[in-house]
C-alpha cells in the first residue's frame, strides 16, 4: 500500500517536473521566436531598421558603445540611482508608516495630504525638484523616492493597521508594552506586506530613475533614450530599453529570491 | 472555600460615536479558589466585557472587581486569558510562541520558567512539536499550545473565551477533556465563557447564567456532577437535570427560577 502511494506521488513529482520543463521550453522558444522573426522583417524589409532596429543591431550598438567606453557607465548611473531611490524610499516611508500607526491622531491629521500626495503625477514635479536639489543624479534619486514612498506609506500602514485586534488584546494580557506590539507582533507580521511593496516598488523606482533622467541628466539609460531619440539614432534608444528590460527583471529576481527564504 | 474573583454590581458603557452601550448592570458573582466556573448568556449580552473587565483591558464604569479580597489591577499577572482563537504566531515556532509572554516579560532567561515550559510541552504531548511552525499542528493541538503559552505565566486565574467553539464537535470533547485536566492538575480557577450547554455543564464547578444586554446575574448554579472527566459527567444522571433548566433560564427572559 505504502510503496504504491509512493510510485503515485512519484508519478505526479514526475508530472509536476514535465510540466515546468514544458514551461520553460516555451518561453524560450517564444523568445528565440520573437528575435528571429525581428531579425527576419528587419533584414527583409518589411520593416524599417532605422525605426524598429533589430537584434543585431542592438548586439553591434552595444559592443559599440561599450567600447567607447560609456556603456557601463550609464547602466551604472542608472543602477545606483534606482538602488538608492529604492532603498531611501522604502526605510522612510517604513519609518513613517510606523509613526503613522502609532499615533491615530497623526494619521488621522496626515490623512487628507497623502491621499492628495497618492494621486498626484509626481512627474509635475520635476522641474521644481531641479531646481531644489539641482540637476543629475540628485534630481533622478529625488525623484524615484518620490514615486515610490507614497505607496509604500499607505500599503504598510494598511498593512499594520489590519493587524488582528485581538492578537493585540492577547499582547496586553500578557502585559507587552507598545514597543514590544510593534516589534514582535505587528511587523513580523506585516513581512509578507512588505515583500510585496518591494515588488512594486522595483518597477516604481525605475520608473522614477527613467523620468528623472529624461528631464535633466549627463549618464545612465534614461540619458541615453533622451539623447538617441534627439540624434535619431534609434538603435541606441532600443538598445537602452532592451538593457532596462534586463535590469528591471534582474532586480525583481532579487526580490522574489528574498520572498522565498522568508517563506521557509 | 474563599473567593476568589469577586464582582459587586459592576457595571459597563461602551462609549461609541453614535450611542452609549449599556454592557454591564449591576453585574454580581463570585467565584471559589480552585474551582471551575461559566459563564453562559444570549449572544452579545456581555460575557466578553466580563472577561476584559477582569484582565484589566477594559476599567468599570462602576462598582467593584475584587481578585483574592483585593480591587483588581491592571496587567495583574495573576490572570491569564485564553482567546477564542489560538491567536498563535505563525512566523514563530512552538516553542517560540508558548515562551512570547516570557519574552515579553524579560524572563526568557529564567531557567525554572524555561524547564516549566518544557515540562507543560512534554506532560501534553506537544514535545515534539517544539521546533514546528503553528500551521504543522491540527487545531486541537493548537488549542493546547494556546493554553500552555497562557499556564507558562502561572497564572492563579484563567479567563476562557469560548475556546472551543473554532473547533469541529469531535475535537471539542477531546480538547475540553485536556483543557479541564490542565487546570484542574494546575490547580488553577478558570472563568469559562461559552454558549454550549452541555459543555458549561460537563466543565463546571459552577455556572453563572446572565440575562440579556445589559447583563446581570440571572441565576448562579453550583453542580457537583459524578464522574472525573468532562466526557464522564456528560453521562452522569444529573446531566438532563441540569441541562433542562439551563435550558429554560437561557430562553425565558420572565421567571427567574432559584438554584438547588
Ligand atoms: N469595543 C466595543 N465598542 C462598542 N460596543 C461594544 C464593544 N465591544 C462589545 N460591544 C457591545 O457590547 C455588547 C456586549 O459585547 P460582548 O461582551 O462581546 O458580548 P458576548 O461576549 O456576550 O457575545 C454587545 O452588544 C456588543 O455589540
Ligand atoms: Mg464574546
Amino acid at each position: 500500500m505504502k510503496k504504491q502511494l509512493s510510485k503515485a506521488h512519484e508519478k505526479y513529482l514526475k508530472r509536476l517536473k514535465k510540466d515546468k520543463i514544458i514551461v520553460i521550453f516555451w518561453q524560450i522558444a517564444l523568445f528565440v521566436c520573437f528575435l528571429g522573426i525581428w531579425q527576419l522583417l528587419a533584414d527583409t524589409g518589411v520593416i524599417d531598421p532605422f525605426f524598429f532596429s533589430s537584434p543585431s543591431r542592438i548586439a553591434v550598438t552595444i559592443v559599440d558603445l561599450f567600447a567607447n567606453g560609456n556603456l557601463l557607465l550609464h547602466i551604472w548611473t542608472s543602477l545606483y540611482e534606482t538602488i538608492l531611490g529604492f532603498i531611501i524610499a522604502v526605510l522612510l516611508g517604513l519609518i513613517i508608516a510606523v509613526m503613522l500607526w502609532w499615533s491615530e491622531k497623526l494619521r488621522k491629521i496626515l490623512e487628507p495630504y497623502l491621499i492628495i500626495l497618492n494621486s498626484l503625477p509626481k512627474i509635475a514635479l520635476g522641474p521644481m525638484i531641479i531646481f531644489w536639489v539641482g540637476s543629475g543624479t540628485s534630481a533622478t534619486v529625488v525623484m524615484s523616492v518620490l514615486i515610490c514612498i507614497v505607496i509604500t506609506i499607505i500599503s504598510m500602514l494598511n498593512a499594520f493597521i489590519s493587524c488582528d485586534k485581538d492578537k493585540i488584546l492577547l499582547m496586553k494580557s500578557m502585559r507587552a508594552n507598545k514597543f514590544q506590539i510593534l516589534f514582535k507582533l505587528v511587523l513580523p507580521n506585516a513581512l509578507p506586506e512588505f515583500v510585496s511593496v518591494l515588488k512594486i516598488n522595483v518597477g516604481m523606482a525605475w520608473v522614477g530613475t527613467v523620468m528623472g533622467e529624461y528631464l535633466s541628466s549627463k549618464a545612465g539609460l534614461g540619458y541615453l533614450i533622451n539623447y538617441g531619440s534627439q540624434m535619431l539614432k534609434l538603435d541606441i534608444v532600443m538598445t537602452s530599453i532592451t538593457l532596462l528590460c534586463v535590469l528591471a527583471g534582474g532586480m525583481y529576481g532579487l526580490v522574489s529570491l528574498l520572498e522565498k527564504r522568508q517563506q521557509k | 472555600m474563599d473567593k476568589f474573583l469577586e464582582f459587586k454590581n459592576v457595571t459597563y458603557f461602551y462609549q461609541t460615536k453614535t450611542s452609549e452601550i449599556h454592557a454591564l448592570d449591576k453585574l454580581t458573582f463570585a467565584v471559589d479558589e480552585f474551582q471551575f466556573a461559566s459563564l453562559v448568556g444570549p449572544s452579545g449580552c456581555g460575557k466578553t466585557t466580563v472577561l476584559s473587565l477582569t484582565a484589566g483591558l477594559l476599567e468599570a464604569s462602576e462598582g467593584e472587581i475584587l481578585l483574592d479580597q483585593k480591587p483588581i489591577t491592571k496587567n495583574d499577572p495573576r490572570i491569564g486569558y485564553m482567546f477564542q482563537r489560538d491567536h498563535l504566531f505563525e512566523w514563530r515556532s512552538i516553542w517560540q510562541n508558548i515562551t512570547l509572554g516570557l519574552e515579553l516579560q524579560h524572563k526568557n532567561k529564567d531557567q525554572q520558567k524555561l524547564s516549566l515550559a518544557e515540562n507543560l510541552l512534554k506532560k501534553y504531548d506537544l514535545y515534539g512539536f517544539k521546533n514546528k511552525k503553528p500551521h504543522e499542528l491540527s487545531g486541537g493541538m493548537r488549542q493546547r499550545v494556546a493554553l500552555i503559552r497562557t499556564l507558562v505565566l502561572e497564572p492563579a486565574l484563567l479567563l476562557l473565551d469560548e475556546p472551543f467553539s473554532a473547533l469541529d464537535f469531535q475535537t471539542r470533547l477531546k480538547v475540553c477533556d485536556d483543557v479541564y485536566d490542565i487546570i484542574k492538575s494546575e490547580k488553577k480557577t478558570a472563568l469559562l465563557v461559552t454558549h454550549d450547554i452541555s459543555e458549561a455543564i460537563s466543565m463546571s464547578d459552577r455556572i453563572i447564567i446572565l440575562t440579556k444586554r445589559p447583563a446581570h446575574t440571572r441565576t448562579i448554579i453550583d453542580l457537583n456532577l459524578e464522574g472525573n472527566t468532562p466526557l464522564e459527567k456528560r453521562e452522569a444522571n444529573d446531566f438532563g437535570k441540569h441541562f433542562e433548566m439551563i435550558w429554560r433560564n437561557l430562553s425565558s427572559e420572565e421567571t427567574i427560577i432559584k438554584s438547588p
